[in-house]
């Protein structure tokens, strides 16, 4: 195919200009990278932290009730549901805490420690004590770690708890909960009997927690607990729809920076393409005068975009995996409080960034190749064997 | 007769320019046979090159006809057209618009690849068209490792390698002084004598143009002296 080799020649015989608009297309193929590295790394910390710290679907009492009674019989139907994994019935309810001068209102959760910790991994997120103090329905109670340093306590001390209407109640504090949310600053657990107790409520629960197998199958199944059941089923996904909504606004935006960098790069490559047509006017005539299509010529100009455009993207990929590696490495260090609970900037790197971006990039560069071959290809052959 | 006839010519007539109008060529009647040696002659914006860029089907003509080997090529398609420049015309210009980033070798293979033949086959066929040249052994040089005189007899070896029926030289020598000038003109005729083919070249080279079998003067995009060559 004698079009490869000319465009070959071609692009050999301009190195250096060839060499920065391959770095250019390199570069924006490398930011790219590691910005959609980032953005997904973001994505699945959030959802994870998201999904790890709270249950996948929630069921909460019937329109118009405040509290689930005879829960064992929805618990044993939720039990049977496809993908569930685990369930967890709670009571919560609304509290203040005392330590000495030091009072603090808090969400106390009365919970079965084993299925609140399949539902939740609570275990792993406990820093000081132990899980198991909630066993048995005594005056045990975990603390987040942020209400015990507002309230200045420690394992081992004992807080008062008011509940309104009730007489105050001591609580002897057994662990420290520390799951990286703002849930640390407000969250307490007791023992689902003790705190039922504690409210005089009764055996009810005021909702149930559930880990399924599949995190995104969980508005299906709040979906089939809503229509079978007079239940309020909510799934993760519903419960965090701003934040979500937040990123995927935030990935539009990006999509169009995203675009902006890819035309900088697009019109090196044109910039460079047009700077050879120019020069190969007479060359071009010649092609013609020998017989040689249009076509052919369109054919010339496109591949050394194509070829200028897949150095570029190969370049890009190895300087973006290396980005990505380094910064992965480094651990850049952001503030918690403005990014949701995330104090490094986490990166995910699928071998789909790298696709998207150079497919992207490709598309792009042929396109920005499209002007410059066109020009070439509608020359006038005796013009433009009589402009050398 | 008229089958031998190779280049029959009818009426041409281009007329250039918007608002102001001017006629390159004026109705043209014009035959050329087989193996004949022309020469074109004429002076500056007499309509020689327009001429011959209509024989060599790189213009179109306002009115008239072209018929080669009887085919009018004037309503020729664009891809038609390119597939006759390729496999019967050749192309010689003033400057040899060689693919500078090509050496020789590759240069004469270049009509040949665009007329699909294999790389190896063109190959060889451009090395016996550069032996005929006389630079054969300067097969691996690039044209600006060349003088003017060879890059020109790498593009008489181009313009040949499809073994065209007619080859079209607009100022062959146009360049060269005038011993690299008879060199390049003593090469056309050998090859037009043992080829059989064609050649029709634009000079300005009165000298040159004796050397033709029938020169054809050209003025005001006229013909005004069609004659033999004694």
């Amino acid at each position: 195919m004698f079009e490869m080799s000319i465009a070959f020649r071609h692009i050999n015989s301009h190195r250096r200009q060839t060499l920065f608009s391959v770095i250019s297309v390199a570069l924006s193929v490398a930011i790219i990278i590691v910005s959609i590295s980032m953005l997904n790394g973001f994505m699945e910390n959030i959802i994870d932290s998201t999904v790890e710290n709270q249950a996948h679907t929630t069921v909460f009492p019937k329109e118009n009730e405040d509290e689930i009674y005879l829960y064992h019989g929805l618990e044993d139907y939720l039990t049977q549901q496809e993908g569930v994994l685990a369930v967890s019935c709670y009571y919560q309810g609304e509290a203040a805490l005392q330590y000495r001068h030091n009072v603090e209102g808090i969400v106390l959760s009365g919970i079965i420690p084993e299925n609140e910790d399949r539902v939740l991994n609570m275990e792993k997120d406990i820093i000081a004590g132990k899980l198991e103090s909630l066993v048995i329905p005594g005056n045990n109670i975990i603390l987040g770690s942020k209400l015990a340093q507002n309230l200045e306590v420690d394992i081992g001390d004992t807080v008062t708890a008011q509940v309104p209407g009730t007489s105050p109640t001591d609580f002897k504090i057994t662990g420290i909960i520390r799951t990286g949310t703002p849930a640390d600053e407000t969250s307490a657990y007791g023992n689902l009997r003790r705190v039922q107790d504690l409210y005089n409520s009764g055996d009810i629960i005021t909702g149930i927690g559930i880990r399924i197998s599949d995190i995104y199958s969980a508005e299906m199944l709040a979906n089939t607990i809503d229509r079978q059941t007079d239940y309020d089923a909510v799934s993760w996904i519903e419960l965090n729809s701003e934040i979500l909504t937040l990123i995927n606004t935030q990935k539009q935006f990006v999509v169009i920076f995203y675009i902006m960098i890819f035309a900088i790069s697009g019109f090196s490559i044109a910039n460079i393409l047009s700077m050879i047509v120019m020069e190969k006017v007479g060359e071009i005539g010649m092609l013609l005068a020998m017989g040689t299509t249009r076509r052919s010529i369109l054919c010339i100009f496109l591949l050394e975009a194509c070829i200028l455009g897949m150095i570029g993207v190969l370049v890009g990929c190895v300087i973006g995996y290396i980005f990505c590696l380094v910064i992965v490495s480094i651990t850049i260090p952001v503030p918690p409080e403005m990014y949701f609970g995330l104090d490094h900037l986490p990166l995910l790197i699928t071998p789909q960034n790298f696709i998207i971006a150079g497919s992207f990039s490709m598309i792009i560069n042929l396109i920005a190749g499209i002007q410059p071959a066109r020009k070439a290809s509608k020359m006038d052959p005796v013009e433009a064997i009589h402009s050398v | 007769m008229s089958d031998k006839k190779k280049i029959k010519i009818r009426d041409l007539t281009k007329i250039y320019g918007d608002g102001v109008e001017v006629r390159a060529l004026d109705g043209v009647d014009l035959d050329i046979e087989k193996g004949e040696f022309i020469a074109i002659i004429g002076p500056s914006g007499s309509g020689k090159s327009t001429l011959l860029n209509m024989i060599g089907i790189l213009d179109t003509p306002t009115s008239g006809t072209i018929l080669l080997d009887g085919v009018d090529v004037t309503t020729a398609s664009q891809k038609q057209r390119s597939k006759i420049r390729n496999q019967k015309l050749g192309f010689i210009f003033q400057y040899h618009h060689l693919l500078p980033d090509f050496n020789a070798v590759e240069n004469v293979m270049m009509p040949l690849l665009i007329n699909g033949i294999k790389k190896s086959k063109a190959k060889k066929i451009a090395c016996e068209m550069l032996e005929e040249v006389g630079l054969y052994d300067r097969a691996n040089h690039r044209p600006n490792q060349l003088s003017g005189g060879q890059n020109q007899r790498v593009a008489i070896a181009r313009a040949l390698a499809n073994n065209p029926d007619i080859v079209i030289g607009d100022e062959p020598t146009g360049n060269l002084d005038s011993k690299a000038s008879d060199i390049i003109y003593d090469l056309l005729r050998k090859l037009n004598k043992e080829h059989d083919q064609t050649f029709i070249l634009v000079t300005h080279d009165e000298r040159m143009a004796d050397k033709t079998d029938r020169i054809i003067r050209l003025v005001d995009g006229k013909i005004v002296e069609n004659s033999k060559v004694e």
